[in-house]
């Protein structure tokens, strides 16, 4: 024991240092047991995350072709120069330390850039943080040289290849073809783009954007091992990038670039024309499409204006998108062939006929008076051809000479008789359903209209949904004028579909609405016995191998539901249009070799307000074996056998090879305002 | 009944095999506590295996020989061993005479540390360097002044007044003082801690203790608004409080969530040896000294990390044994301080590693890789024998 002298006090104090000393022990017992066992599994994870990082390569989109392989875009490899951001700035996106910032003003010197733009492109957001940052693509190989050579200059600093977009043919087919972007915030929000960085490229329109699962490939993802200066130690997994499929489509490269070329040239020539009342065509934009007459294949699409993809290419430039946006630019990204919505006029004639004979109106063959004009509650309608009574016609004759009054009167009959019913089914709607009007095709480009097919309860609908608007204006409106008269009837009755209404969509007028690939599918209907073909522009899907993916096969999207001879007298008449002197198509085809290739085709003349009107022309060839649809649409081109009809024309005669595109001229026909 | 020569001879023997009985049970050396030195053996042994690890990958990144840092652990170890010796041998109630003396050097040793003599490693003036040996005299002074004040207080023979209380607090204040300079705060905060508890044990009265602790308190009150306590002490103090001002306590957070992380991810049994990834890669930084305990606990788990401080347990259990056994004061007060010093810079050292305590400089007893720390634990290992083998 302790000294003599003393009692138990050491004793006492020794028990108490002793309870000190484990109860310091058991704190430290026990704050292990709660880190190691009961939250190491998040300290795991927190180490993983310490010394793994996740660099993403990107992948080489896959390219566009066209039928006979030929490259509409593809990759081309560009050197670019990146930047670890990580490396080289902190948190608070400034430089992280004195050799970040002699490394940025380095870049910048070398980059011909501003020391705070190079520092904006790192710390850019839309950027992942996962992998370098490119600070300029394009660079020339001296640049790489630089940097490559004097690393120890450029910590963090890394030269890359990077695949960039290239359009061989120029703006060919650029709205097929459409053009790519970076995703934005929004998007990588979206489920649908889960696996997707920010910085990514992603198909903004055309094929680039229906195909994009399939052109945009795997990325490579390489997790790497580092230590606490973010230096690579080991590898731990290594996924190389898997490129894109390549898709080939049914473009027809020759008759695109003919389509494209003909079209501009025929549009700018008819602006030439001088109009019957002194004025010249404005012609301000067209849209053109050649479908395969069997399987319905887009061989061609063109619209006018369009614009270049290239200008997409690491961002628009302010100049390029104010001129895009401008009104006297007449929006050239659409692309009207498909997101164009016009009256038909009288293209819509073989549609609504049909819809008549169903309806049990008239026979193939039974005939109306071809009258000067008609008279529904009051007001004249009256047929193109002012003043003349032109006799009995049937569908045929109807069809050949574009006889209006034969449908208003069928329209008109019809509309009494569905009137009667309680629940009427509109016959121009079920069978112009079956055209293809008023609904999608299902086409695979993104965009896609489906035009408007009217009737009872779309007006009811419309009036509901306007219906106090007018009543405010028609009040608003000076007491006892026109206006004032409209708008109140339109406030009281406007949910009424009425004979007028009627006879107008008979044809094709009205509020009727569809795009110029509804009227080129029709009349392929129309060309292949009947059957309407989805209309796809993809043809199949070839992996980076070379292997076919996936074949598109030419799908029915449904039959026109007609009699043979309903059928039969339609085509008598629509070949009538170009090959019989009446026809309303026949003097744009007057030296066209008929005799060897005959065609069928159907001109329209879309009448739109105060404007002047639209210009139609669809035509199928051969008309006895027919492999080809053409259709034009030409904006404020007047008539259609004047502006569109020479255009088929032209785009006919390249490609049956009669006059190849180049030597080829626009001849305007005759101004036939049908 | 004769009684022969044989007889006498029996019990003449009888007489010898009594003597030597009771001379060898009173041989000092036959009272060796093996557990004791088993303990700190095995201590040490874990401890060159954690330094192995924590150094492997980056000495052999850096083409040096894995066993660098072993190699000079393993030289300490063998002058720790000759101290020990030296350390029990000469009978501990002698050092007490040499206390004075002892004092005398280890305060010559730390003001020369002051002088452009000493040596500065991360803002630190802690080491003389001799003969390629960097000695860090304070933590012999540790040893010097907790035999000094023990002597000091075995005078006062369990009931000390206040004159012997305020001799033993100069006598403490000053090296403590000469240490916080260095800066070394975790060091000087050792010092006052051994004394403190040795004036518990030496019989100090209550009042005087609850009158110390009040003062103390208000000196750290006074010194911190006064701004004598560096910025980065300060930092590294709040920095585990997770302190607002993250700028000035990011370097102490990043070492201590780093160290809860390799700790953490070491999960119950442990990542394996030489598996640690915390640990290899340099996440946690000083892992070789400071930090050697986050390579126990990422390589061995909970299970690994228990063991260790299992073993930190005999070595208390033993020492207050000792304390307990000792026919001195002296020997009681030396035992205990020994038992309070290990005590506490296990807990602030384990206790920074897993967030309990603030960064602190306070290498881990026989671990933490550090030749003049690990030399001065055996010796006082050895004193510890010496006031065993001498309890009768």
């Amino acid at each position: 024991m302790a000294s003599p002298s003393s009692d138990a006090s050491p004793v006492l104090r020794l028990t108490f240092l002793a309870v000190l000393v484990i109860a310091l022990f058991l704190a430290l017992f026990a704050r292990l047991w709660f880190l190691q066992v009961l939250t190491g599994d998040r300290y795991v994870e927190l180490a993983d995350s310490n010394r793994l990082r996740t660099v993403v390569s990107e992948a080489p989109r896959g390219s566009i072709l066209a039928a006979d392989g030929e490259e509409l875009v593809r990759n081309r490899p560009a050197l670019a120069i990146s930047a670890d951001r990580q490396v080289l700035l902190d948190d608070a996106g400034e430089p992280r330390d004195e050799e970040a910032e002699r490394v940025i003003a380095r870049l910048g010197e070398l980059l011909d850039l501003d020391h705070d733009e190079v520092i904006d492109r790192l710390g850019s957001q839309r950027r992942s943080p996962f992998r370098p940052v490119p600070i300029e693509t394009d660079v020339p190989q001296e640049v790489v040289f630089t940097v490559r050579e004097q690393q120890e200059l450029f910590t963090g600093v890394e030269t890359e290849t990077l695949p960039v977009r290239e359009y061989p043919e120029g703006t060919l087919a650029s709205h097929l073809v459409g053009y790519i972007g970076e995703i934005s915030q929004e998007e990588l929000l979206d489920p649908e783009f889960t696996d997707y960085l920010g910085g990514d490229l992603v198909g903004r329109s055309g094929l680039e954007q229906s195909y994009e699962s399939e052109l945009r490939g795997t990325p490579g993802r390489r997790l790497l091992v580092v230590n606490a200066r973010e230096n690579v130690l080991d590898v731990q997994s290594d996924r190389a990038p898997i490129p894109g499929n390549d898709l080939i489509t049914t473009i027809d490269l020759d008759l695109q670039q003919a389509t494209e070329r003909l079209l501009e040239e025929g549009i700018e020539s008819s602006r030439d024309i001088q109009r019957d009342d002194g004025r010249f065509l404005p012609s301000v934009a067209g849209s053109a499409v050649a479908l395969d007459a069997r399987t319905g294949a887009v061989l061609s699409m063109a619209s006018y204006p369009d614009y270049d993809p290239r200008e997409f290419l690491g961002g628009l430039s302010q100049d390029y998108a104010e001129l895009l946006f401008e009104p006297e630019s007449y929006q050239p990204l659409v692309n009207r062939a498909i997101a164009g919505e016009y009256p038909p006029g009288s293209v819509f004639k073989t549609a609504s006929g049909a819809a008549m004979i169903e309806a049990g109106q008239i026979g193939p063959r039974g005939t109306r008076d071809c009258d000067a004009e008609f008279e529904v509650g009051g007001v004249t309608f009256r047929n193109w051809n002012r003043g003349v009574n032109e006799g009995p016609m049937d569908l045929s004759d109807a069809l050949k000479r574009s006889c209006d009054t034969y449908f208003y009167t069928l329209a008109y009959d019809n509309w009494q008789q569905e009137q009667a019913q309680d629940d009427p089914e509109e016959a121009l709607i079920e069978v112009g359903e079956r055209f293809g009007f008023g609904r999608s095709l299902d086409l695979d480009l993104p965009g896609e209209l489906d035009g408007r097919l009217p009737g009872r309860a779309w007006r009811q609908a419309y009036w509901e949904a306007n219906r106090d608007r007018w009543c405010e204006q028609a009040e608003a409106a000076p007491e006892g004028s026109v206006e004032r008269e409209l708008l109140a009837d339109n406030c009281q009755f406007g949910g009424a579909w009425r004979g007028g209404d009627a006879v107008n969509s008979s044809i094709g007028q009205g509020d009727v609405l569809s795009t110029p690939l509804q009227v080129a599918a029709s009349y392929q209907a129309i060309a292949n016995d009947g059957v309407l073909m989805r209309p796809h522009v993809g043809d199949r899907i070839v992996g980076p191998d070379g292997e076919v993916v996936e074949e598109i096969e030419p799908e029915a999207l449904g039959d026109l539901g007609l009699d043979d001879q309903v059928l039969a007298v339609m085509r008598e008449g629509l070949e009538a249009v170009l090959m019989d002197a009446s026809g309303t198509g026949e003097s744009a085809f007057d030296g066209f070799p008929l005799a060897e290739i005959p065609v069928a085709g159907k001109t329209g003349t879309a009448e739109a307000g105060p404007r002047v009107p639209y210009s139609w022309f669809v035509a199928y060839a051969p008309a006895d074996d027919p492999e080809i649809v053409v259709v034009v649409n030409v904006e404020q081109g007047g008539g259609g056998s004047q502006t569109a009809a020479p255009i088929v024309r032209n785009i006919l005669e390249h490609h049956f090879r009669i006059t190849a595109a180049e030597d080829a001229e626009f001849e305007a026909g005759e101004e036939i305002l049908d | 009944m004769e009684i022969g020569y044989g007889q006498d001879r029996e019990q003449r023997m009888l007489r010898d095999r009594v003597q030597a009985r009771w001379t060898s049970t009173y041989s000092p050396v036959r009272h060796l506590d093996p557990v004791l030195v088993l303990t700190a053996l095995a201590l040490t042994g874990i401890g060159l295996v954690a330094i192995y690890s924590a150094k492997l990958v980056a000495l052999s990144s850096q083409d040096l020989p894995t066993t660098f840092y072993v190699t000079r652990q393993l030289i300490a170890l063998a002058i720790g061993v000759i101290a020990m010796v030296l350390a029990a041998i000469i009978d501990y109630r002698q050092v007490r005479i040499y206390a004075p003396a002892l004092y005398g050097i280890g305060l010559i040793l730390l003001i020369l540390t002051l002088t452009p003599l000493g040596t500065e490693i991360n803002g630190s003036q802690r080491w003389i360097v001799i003969g390629g040996f960097q000695l860090q005299p304070s933590e012999l002074v540790k040893l010097s002044v907790l035999v000094t004040i023990a002597a000091l207080l075995h005078e006062s023979k369990g009931a000390p007044h206040i004159g012997h209380v305020g001799l033993s607090l100069l006598l403490t204040l000053v090296p403590t003082g000469l240490v916080f300079l260095q800066p070394d705060l975790g060091t000087s905060l050792v010092f006052i801690w051994g004394t403190a508890v040795l004036f518990l044990i030496g019989g100090v009265q209550a009042r005087y203790l609850i009158g110390l602790v009040v003062g103390g308190i208000g000196a750290i009150v006074v010194g911190w608004q006064q701004g004598l306590v560096a910025e980065y002490q300060v930092s590294r103090l709040t920095a585990f409080l997770e302190a607002a001002d993250a700028t000035a306590a990011q370097t102490a957070a990043f070492q201590t969530r780093q160290s809860l992380i390799a700790i953490g991810s070491g999960q119950f049994a442990g990542k394996g040896l030489f598996e640690g990834t915390q640990t290899s890669l340099s996440y946690v930084p000083e892992n070789h000294t400071d930090f050697i305990f986050t390579v126990i606990g990422e390589e061995f788990g909970f299970l690994g990390a228990s063991v260790v401080l299992g073993l930190y347990l005999v070595l208390v259990w033993r020492g207050l044994r000792i304390a307990i056994l000792s026919k001195d004061m002296f020997g009681t007060l030396v035992a205990s301080g020994i038992v309070a010093i290990l005590t506490l810079q296990v807990f602030v050292n384990v206790g920074m590693t897993v967030g309990l305590m603030p960064v602190t400089g306070l290498p881990l007893p026989f671990i933490s890789y550090g030749g003049t720390s690990l030399i001065v634990w055996f010796a006082m290992i050895g004193l510890l024998l010496n006031v065993h083998m001498r309890r009768f």
